[in-house]
């Protein structure tokens, strides 16, 4: 019974193993084949397929452009919705509803849809709105709405605009897991006892909220990061070739008509790895966070 | 000068009155017990003072200074509260040293303090671990040490005691008492629990309905409770409803006593289970044992009383020796030394 029992254990093991690894190992070993076309395995192995993707300026500018929007999107993210959660739960919880329903957007709206909102909204709907409240608001107050509607258009296939969409769409992971920490960590206490120490809300974000929701922000932030590393719809529809990422790149590789497969291998475990290089460092840094942070956490052995 | 003075506090959560007029003056250095039921309006009381929560009037003073509408962090308060709270991500040193540091005070003068307030507490040994490495108690003084470190005019507990278990409690009790005299800080001490109220207190307050029933010394509270619910709330007391005629209250041979100002109606006669008296003599009147309970040197005795049509069942406690000798069934003689028996009438507060 329990040779059965360890033996599906490991099979089962296995075969969730093989189906995960399998697809990737197959585009490594496809990244450093000279030909795979008729065998199981492929007909020869160099590494020029690695040396042609990093001497290509193309591919170098867009895997750099991809990294720092995903950082800058996590950065804002964590400026957004840090203290939106804190303030949610310390001080006016009646804002959750409307917090959670902008949470839920992203999951509800297929990406393709939100993008082409923002298009409308950016592009025309905002502006035409304010030059109509403008026309009934002369004077200063006028100039500035006109300028804004004037400007917001401009926005479109700048970094700015992916920037802010890639947050409005990333946010709601960081908001879950934020949230999710805050409540274990028993936030709304340990805020009164820092207030009765006499920290400032700064200092209690900085030196008790923030050290306190590790784990929630890693898991989070990975989320946000990965987001808006594989993201398509929005800068294919915002800034189309003006923002070229890896997900645009990837799918020129794709269609172009002297299809350079072998480049996308690599592109494709170059991304993973450094997703999991991140999910790595995310894991190392929360180390024995669990436990510290397990609520009613207890000593062993009473008072002596 | 650094007591503190509560004049009219009320405090309403939409129609609920949580505080309803609430003054208190408190003397520099007093320890100020809270006692009352869960929802009596104490820790909302506590948590007004502490400027946790904003009551809807009234004037909260510290040392003659109006604070009511200061924030928190501006009241020179300290507060322990019944989770601990310590900063998980903090040693219990750094947890001690936290209000020094939100105050920029520089570490040479943080050290020293800290090193102090760990000594008074009894954690030097374990001031480098984390809170959950340490024992409730333990972490209890660690919040205690946190509390009185920026040397608060006030200090504030919330039901501190009350996650621990017994024989910690009554241990850390009796070694806050100690601290809080020894510092000589003004204290409120907010609990459900009565002995811990009477043991720790300078004075109790009895709160009940967002309102403080009865304030007064330890043995004044215990002796001499001034409203019913403090009679039926503190000590350990029988309450039996009898009828009171012409400003009497009697039943058989059991009780008679005035209850003058009260005239004919239904009372609630409050007594404490020492004041049943067993006569020897055959005076008194007659009572059935309905059942014992040992209770180490003293017993607990059940008793049937009846008299013209009416019955009533009451408790007594009295030495384990002289319970031996009593069978369950045994018709014995009792009395009431009605010395600190208490008559209110039954529909009071």
């Amino acid at each position: 019974m329990v040779f059965v029992n360890k033996f599906a254990r490991w099979t089962f093991f296995t075969a969730i193993i093989l189906y995960v690894l399998i697809p990737m190992l197959a585009v490594l070993v496809y990244s450093f084949s000279t030909r795979w076309t008729s065998n199981i395995l492929p007909d020869g192995y160099t590494l020029s397929h690695w040396g042609d993707s990093f001497r290509d300026e193309r591919l170098r500018a867009a895997l750099w452009r991809t990294l720092w929007m995903a950082g800058a999107v996590l950065i804002f993210d964590i400026l957004l919705v840090v203290p939106a959660v804190y303030w949610q739960r310390v001080r006016n919880p009646r804002i959750r509803i409307f917090t959670e329903l902008l949470a839920a957007i992203p999951f509800a709206l297929p990406f393709i849809v939100i993008a082409f909102g923002i298009l409308r909204i950016v592009g025309t709907s905002a502006p035409t709105v304010l030059f109509e409240i403008a026309d009934v608001l002369p004077g200063f107050l006028g100039d500035r709405l006109v300028s804004i509607g004037n400007w917001l258009p401009t926005m479109l296939g700048t970094p700015w605009i992916i920037l802010f969409g890639h947050a409005a769409i990333a946010f709601p992971f960081l908001y879950w897991a934020v949230d999710g920490s805050m409540a274990a960590a028993n936030i709304g206490r340990l805020n009164e006892a820092a207030q009765m120490c006499g920290a400032t809300p700064i200092q209690i974000l900085r030196l008790v909220v923030l050290p306190n929701i590790g784990a929630g922000l890693a898991a989070g932030g990975m989320l946000v990061f990965a987001t808006s590393f594989g993201e398509f719809a929005l800068v294919q529809i915002l800034a189309g070739a003006r923002f070229e990422n890896i997900s645009l790149y990837s799918l020129d590789l794709l269609n172009n008509t002297t299809s350079q497969v072998e480049k996308l291998a690599v592109l494709t475990i170059v991304t993973f790895a450094i997703l999991f290089a991140i999910s790595i460092g995310v894991v190392y840094l929360n180390r024995g966070q669990g436990s510290r942070l397990l609520p009613g956490a207890r000593a062993m052995g009473g008072e002596k | 000068m650094s007591g503190v003075s509560l004049n009219g506090i009320s405090k309403h959560f939409g129609n609920v009155r949580a505080l309803d007029d609430v003054s208190v003056e408190i003397a520099s250095g007093e320890l100020i017990a809270l006692l009352g039921p869960s929802g009596c309006g104490k820790t909302t009381l506590l948590r007004s003072v502490a400027g946790l929560e904003q009551p809807t009037s009234g004037v909260i003073r510290i040392g003659g200074k109006d604070v009511s509408h200061e924030p928190p962090r501006k009241r020179p308060i300290g507060m322990v509260f019944q989770s601990y709270a310590l900063f998980p991500n903090m040693t219990i040193r750094e947890n001690v040293g936290f209000p020094l540091k939100v105050r920029k005070e520089s570490s040479d003068k943080i050290r020293p303090k800290v090193e102090e307030l760990l000594e008074l507490v009894g954690l030097s040994s374990q001031a480098d671990r984390y809170p959950h490495q340490v024992s409730g108690g333990q972490q209890q003084r660690g919040a205690l040490a946190r509390a009185l470190a920026p040397s608060p005019e006030v200090l504030l507990l919330d039901e501190p005691l009350s996650a621990l278990d017994a024989l910690v409690r009554t241990r850390l009790r009796d070694e806050i008492r100690r601290i809080q005299q020894l510092v000589k800080i003004t204290a409120i001490y907010v609990t459900h629990d009565q002995s811990e109220a009477m043991a720790i207190a300078d004075r109790v307050a009895v709160m009940n309905h967002g309102k403080i029933e009865q304030i007064a010394e330890p043995p004044e509270i215990y002796e001499d409770p001034s409203t019913k619910f403090s009679a039926g709330f503190v000590g350990n007391r029988n309450a039996i409803e009898l009828a009171s005629t012409n400003g009497r209250v009697e039943f058989g041979g059991f009780v008679s006593c005035a209850a003058p100002s009260i005239g004919s109606q239904r009372v609630v006669l409050f007594f404490r289970p020492e004041d049943v008296e067993f006569m020897e003599d055959g005076s008194g009147h007659p009572a059935m044992v309905e059942n014992k309970l040992f209770l180490g040197s003293l017993s607990r005795v059940y008793l049937l009383l009846e008299s013209g049509g009416a019955s009533v069942r009451l408790y007594a406690d009295i030495s384990s020796r002289q319970a031996l000798r009593l069978q369950i069934g045994q018709i014995v003689n009792v009395k009431l030394q009605t010395e600190h028996a208490r008559v209110f009438p039954v529909d009071a507060q």
